[in-house]
């Protein structure tokens, strides 16, 4: 706030009518002077006030018709100075919330649907005492470490999903990360054609939007 | 989370199917020692126009598992003959018109799950231009269940016949096997006639549903 010099206190009581200006010095005389030509200058109004000449010009405007369309139109357009106000507390509570939402709709869902040409195999096998079993096979490439089986209650029963392409897959399980074996439950084998004997399973995973169409992607 | 991650790394490799020659995807998998040759022989394939996929991935499925040299090259080139013998049986199942590289393949897969050459160019001239996956793998089923192959054959004939395609006639060697497994003593026989009774109303095998699972801690 600006601090006010104060008055000379006869300056004072000669602006209230209560001592004679001319007894006053001379700084305080032409102090005075000042003072009470700025007091009558403020008391003098204008032959014609401004407000009444802007509102003549308003009068003199001829109102546009404008379409109601167009009104909201113009509104959305016209840019508009914005005022924000920010409460650092909830700034940061606001921003919070929002990387939550991010997170949220960016985590996959926990129920994958398959594309139509697609299905959902599961795969269970029962090998307690393994420290890990996945699954490999022509799906994958043959590729180790893409699609691993859990057991979370630690009975030795493991089990995963994936969504696969529709049509016949080759594969085994690896336990341990060294031992092939046939999934027992597949139901299906086929030699592996290397001359040991050893056969692999084999999956059809079949379309899960099934139709006539689909048939055409298990060749 | 851990589901998604399986689902996109069993996706990488099969985008990598379609986007990469066989020489870029063996490279680092297969034995140095072994490259030369099965590079050979999937060129061999190509120039004969048949389906080289299953060159890769028996080169890679050999590769994965450790399979001595010698006998990965062995593995690949059974694959090759088969592929060969296989388009020899499309050819006279479809003398008009090129073999597909969907039917060898599938073809080929069929004669590696042990059906005989004279069962499969039956199928395939019941409905030439059908995708054959589907009614091979069903009699494959059959057979590899102990079925006589004739009489499987006949049923999934009729079946087609009586409008069932695609997946639904593997629904007619599920079909088969649940008689076969009924309580009393059934025949292979009995099972046969019991679903040949049924058609064209063999139950339908349940598509397995979307994934859903528990979130669990580290998932």
């Amino acid at each position: 706030m600006m601090a006010m010099s104060p008055i000379d206190p006869r300056l004072q009581e000669a602006l209230d009518g209560e001592r004679d200006p001319g007894t006053l010095p001379l700084d305080l005389r032409e102090a005075y002077a000042r003072l009470m030509g700025a007091a009558n200058l403020l008391q003098t109004l204008p032959a014609i006030s401004v407000a009444a000449r802007v509102m003549a010009d308003i009068h003199d405007l001829k109102p546009e018709r404008i379409r109601p369309a167009r009104r909201l139109m113009r509104w959305l357009a016209r840019p508009r100075a914005v005022t924000l106000r920010l409460r650092p507390a909830w700034t940061l509570a606001l921003a919070a919330g929002l990387a939550a939402i991010l997170v949220i709709s960016t985590q996959p869902t926990n129920n994958p649907i398959p594309g139509p040409h697609q299905g959902v195999a599961h795969f269970v096998g029962r090998f307690p005492g393994a420290r890990s079993v996945e699954v490999v096979g022509s799906f994958n490439d043959w590729s180790r470490g893409s699609l691993h089986l859990r057991d979370e209650n630690h009975d030795g029963i493991w089990h995963g999903a994936a969504v696969l392409p529709a049509g016949p897959h080759e594969y085994m399980f690896v336990v341990d990360g060294e031992r092939w074996v046939p999934d027992p439950l597949a139901g299906r084998y086929v030699d592996d054609g290397f001359g040991a004997g050893r056969e692999n399973s084999l999956l059809i995973v079949r379309p899960a939007q099934a139709s006539l169409d689909d048939d055409a992607t298990l060749r | 989370m851990r589901l998604a991650l399986v689902l996109m790394l069993v996706a990488a490799p099969l985008a990598a199917q379609n986007g990469g020659g066989p020489a870029g995807r063996l490279a680092g998998r297969v034995p140095p020692a072994a490259l030369a040759a099965i590079d050979s022989l999937i060129a061999a394939a190509v120039a004969e126009s048949l389906p080289s996929e299953p060159l890769v991935q028996k080169a890679l499925e050999g590769s994965a598992k450790g399979v001595p040299t010698d006998r990965l090259v062995n593995g690949v080139r059974r694959s090759l003959l088969q592929l060969r013998e296989a388009r020899v049986i499309v050819g006279r199942a479809m003398p008009d018109q090129p073999a597909p590289e969907a039917h060898v393949a599938a073809v080929s897969a069929a004669l590696a799950r042990g059906l005989s050459p004279a069962i499969v160019e039956r199928l395939l001239t019941v409905a030439p231009n059908e995708p054959p996956g589907p009614v091979l793998h069903a009699a494959a089923d059959l057979v590899a269940h102990r079925f006589n192959p004739d009489s499987a054959t006949d049923l999934l004939v009729e079946a087609h016949n009586k409008g069932l395609h695609g997946m639904r006639l593997l629904d007619v060697a599920v079909a088969a096997d649940h008689e076969l497994q009924r309580a009393g003593g059934r025949t292979h026989a009995d099972a046969l006639a019991r679903v040949r009774a049924l058609l064209p109303n063999v139950p339908t095998a349940e598509v397995p549903p979307p994934v859903t699972r528990r979130r669990t801690k580290g998932s």
